[in-house]
């Protein structure tokens, strides 16, 4: 009985933890095997290589969370930061009046994947699929496939800068859209409809929730977030960079899944890319080859959705 | 006669929950058993535990001369138990015919024999009088009919007990009958039937003995010629029940709700016209397949009318969706809380509030206080069995599901609610607290529609009784008038 009871509250806790159990394992192991692992160089290292990642998975968190799907991020990314960079540089455009028009082109690229997909019932996954190629054209149309380099100083802050003299700039954005973003799931009319139709449209619809209109505006929204990534991206770049987002929108996808925010909280999403994080942290730490890097990133996104079921087992288990 | 299935002292408790508490049940070859017990008691659970989908905690299982352990649905399958589960387990986007055979296709070296599983499952519809076509795709039934594909696809396994988890409750008289011509013949060929309802008529209608649960506790086993109904409720629910259908005092004023001619292109509904008052409660009964729940959801907005009009107070609205038809103050509690009405995935408190978010907001957001509060209110209220408010709506048990989808509609001040049987799994006692919930929003001046295929409860509560035959309405039946044989009369065509 004593033993059960044990194993019923490690399962809770478990359950509770979700992904952040992994990211502790990780850090467990690396302690003991580096001792450069637990520094606030790594540390803040660590977060500024998943901010940008994160500020775009915040919103592809409420596309999968409302049952859809988007692999046209990591292009709408790169589209927004090699637009800003254009805007400045080739038309002179004052910085935040670039910033704002290359995320409301990015926020009209979302609208239009959600509008194809919920007036002319084009599948989530083929929509943006053909979505990301026309973007990855247009970016190629308007860079001429170079990199757009040269831009101000005050821009590169965004992407390389610290407040306080230690705290990155990325970072704090970051903090800001996974706030805004636990807000908005949490506290909106918005969050819980989307929450709604992900998990039963049919109902959501007879309960009286506006469909069309949530659908759209959370790829919307996608668009929106996944710009801002690109913006912070080519701030770090310090360059339009018109292959650099190519990554993201897996990236993006892996955290949500990894992070297990179908269980309803925006803050897994950011647990999901940290567990990507310490883990390329770690990797490179022991030195491992950047290709083998890549196996073992590819075996975590698939043992931490196994690991999920495996946990939603164990907890169920302690039920019956 | 002999024993068939013997459960002792099965014991299965849930997270907050102890569902069962050593429940006994014996189960003789040939005959019918009721199981009957309040929303919650259990009875559900216990099945599940005989067919291996859930395990119990302690108790042992005697089964045809053995004692056996059931691990999983398959094995109990293949002992000779089959269930028909209290939700449907169809697979909506197969055959009819695939979804009868499923899992025990017939094979001839390795290939399907279709035109066999094709005619096989006809036979087997034809045989008890069923208008199914065994090649129709699933999804293009309606609730009735997948019931009774359900009811075939367990008959046809050659099982020596069969479970049936509140079949009737959605079928309308006819169907019910058909299902008691199955139950009989299974009965004469030996095979034992394990009966789950909440309709009382039938357990007496069918039924040789009634074993009784409460609060997961065994009461007592009765043969059915040994016991009232009152006797049996007083079992059930530990008192008395006053008067089943709660007087009431409402004013009937002016007509609210108009619909005229409204037409889905002869498919279920032709030519409907009907009005509903300030303060009536307006029944509408039929067989399955009249048309009553299409006719429902193209006022709702659900589905696309071709033709007709509807008013609200005199001036035409159009209702293109469920959205405009709420935004009119009209609320739908469909027939099919699983996949209409719930986020099973939801807490009851977040399904309470999902029509009317805008309700339960403080300064523009999602206050959870007030969501607390006011899904504290209707579990109250309805008095739904549950450990908290947190609780996942899949984790409820059928009826108190339903009251779940109740509270969402109550919680939303709809002005015209219609109700597509409202008491679908709901026990003797909380029916009662429906109907007292029905009263008070007439009361209130509220207008309540209720479809229901349950005859003795349409005459119980309405003011006024349409009834629909083959999509059109065959007659109305005024308040002075309401008898049985007249409505089924109606009902089956035959009227005037
Ligand atoms: N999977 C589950 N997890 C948690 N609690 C459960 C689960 N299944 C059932 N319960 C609880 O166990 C109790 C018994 O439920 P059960 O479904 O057996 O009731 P029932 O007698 O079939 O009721 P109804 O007439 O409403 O169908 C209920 O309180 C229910 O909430
Ligand atoms: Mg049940």
């Amino acid at each position: 009985m004593k033993s059960n009871n044990l194993k019923n509250i490690s399962a809770k806790i478990a359950d509770k933890l979700g992904a952040w159990l992994l990211i502790i394992l990780i850090a467990a192991i690396m302690l003991f095997t580096s001792d450069k692992f637990l520094t606030t160089t790594n540390m803040i290292n660590v977060f500024r290589q998943i901010a940008v990642v994160s500020i775009g998975a915040i919103g592809v968190s409420f596309v999968i969370l409302g049952g859809g799907f988007d692999l046209s991020t990591g292009m709408i990314a790169t589209f927004a930061g090699c637009n800003t960079a254009l805007f400045m540089k080739n038309f002179g455009w004052n910085m935040y009046f670039a910033m704002i028009v290359a995320i409301l082109i990015g926020i009209a690229i979302g609208t239009v994947n959600g509008l194809l997909i919920t007036y002319l019932k084009i599948p989530p996954f083929i929509c943006t699929l053909g979505m990301q190629y026309v973007i990855n054209g247009l970016v190629f149309v308007t860079t001429k496939s170079v990199p757009i380099t040269g831009l101000p100083e005050k821009f590169l802050k965004i992407g390389r800068g610290y407040i306080f003299g230690f705290f990155p700039v990325p970072v704090l954005i970051m903090f800001l859209f996974v706030i805004v973003g636990h807000i908005v799931l949490k506290y909106t009319v918005f969050g819980r409809s989307v929450v709604a139709i992900g998990e039963n449209e049919t109902a959501a619809k007879l309960s009286g929730l506006n469909l069309n209109l949530i659908k759209v505006a959370m790829y919307s929204l996608s668009g929106f977030c996944v710009s801002a990534a690109g913006i912070v991206l080519a701030a770090r770049l310090s360059s339009g960079q018109p292959n650099s987002g190519a990554d993201l929108s897996l990236q993006a996808i892996a955290a949500v899944y990894i992070g297990g925010t179908f269980k309803g909280s925006i803050v897994n999403t950011l647990a999901g890319a940290l567990v990507w994080g310490f883990m390329n942290n770690a990797l490179n730490l022991m030195n491992v080859n950047a290709y083998w890097q890549k196996v073992a990133l590819g075996v975590v996104i698939i043992g931490a959705v196994l690991f999920d079921t495996f946990r939603a087992k164990l907890a169920s288990k302690s039920i019956d | 006669m002999e024993d068939i299935l013997r459960l002792t002292k099965i014991c299965k408790s849930f997270p907050g929950v102890k569902a069962l508490s050593d429940v006994n049940l014996t189960i003789k070859k040939g005959e019918v058993h009721a199981l009957v017990g309040e929303n919650g008691a259990g009875k559900s659970t216990l099945m599940k535990t005989i067919s291996g989908a859930y395990k119990k905690d302690e108790g042992s299982i005697w089964f045809d001369g053995r004692d056996v352990e059931v691990t999983s649905p398959k094995q109990s399958e293949l002992m000779g138990i089959s269930i028909i589960y209290q939700e449907l387990n169809l697979i909506e986007r197969i055959s009819v015919a695939e979804n009868v055979f499923i899992g025990r296709y017939p094979l001839k070296s390795g290939f399907v024999q279709w035109g066999k599983m094709y005619k096989d499952a006809q036979a087997l519809f034809d045989e008890f009088d069923l208008k199914i076509d065994a090649r129709r795709l699933v999804r293009s039934l309606t609730m009735a009919q997948k019931q009774m594909v359900e009811i075939i696809k367990a008959v046809s396994i050659n099982a020596k007990v069969i479970i049936m988890d509140e079949p009737t409750s959605s079928l309308s008289t006819k169907e019910t009958e058909s299902l008691f011509k199955i139950i009989n013949k299974l009965k004469s060929n030996g095979v034992a039937v394990v009966f789950i309802s909440h309709r009382l008529d039938e357990i007496f209608t069918i039924c040789d003995r009634v074993t009784v649960l409460r609060d997961g506790c065994y009461v007592g086993d009765r043969d059915i010629s040994d016991i009232t109904k009152n006797e049996m409720i007083s079992m059930m629910i530990g008192r008395e029940l006053t008067q089943q259908y709660p007087e009431r005092s409402n004013a009937i004023g002016d007509v609210v709700l108009e619909v005229k001619n409204l037409t889905d292109g002869g498919k279920s509904v032709n030519d409907v016209s009907f009005a509903a008052r300030k303060g009536e409660v307006l029944g509408f009964y039929g067989l399955v397949g009249a048309g009553r729940t299409e006719t429902m959801r193209m006022i709702f907005g659900i589905d696309k009318k071709i033709s007709g009009k509807v008013l609200l107070n005199g001036t035409e609205v159009t209702l293109k969706s469920p959205r405009d038809a709420i935004k009119h103050s009209i609320g739908f509690i469909t027939e099919n809380r699983r996949d209409e009405g719930l986020f099973l995935r939801s807490s009851i408190r977040v399904n309470t509030v999902m029509v009317a978010l805008h309700k339960i907001l403080k300064h523009g957001f999602i206050s959870y206080k007030k969501e607390k509060e006011v899904s504290e209110e209707y579990v109250k209220k309805l008095r739904t069995v549950t450990p908290s408010i947190n609780q996942k709506a899949m984790f409820l048990s059928g009826g108190n599901q339903q009251k779940v989808v109740l509270s969402k509609w109550l919680f939303s001040d709809s002005e015209i609610i219609i109700f597509d049987e409202p008491t679908r799994g709901i026990d003797v006692g909380a029916r009662r607290e429906i109907y007292q919930i029905i009263n008070d929003l007439v009361g209130n001046g509220c207008t309540v529609v209720v479809v229901s295929s349950d005859l003795e409860e349409i005459i119980g509560i309405s003011d006024r009784i349409l009834v629909m035959h083959e999509g059109n309405i065959a007659g109305e039946v005024l308040k002075e008038d309401f008898s049985q044989n007249l409505i089924t009369k109606y009902a089956v065509g035959e009227g005037a």
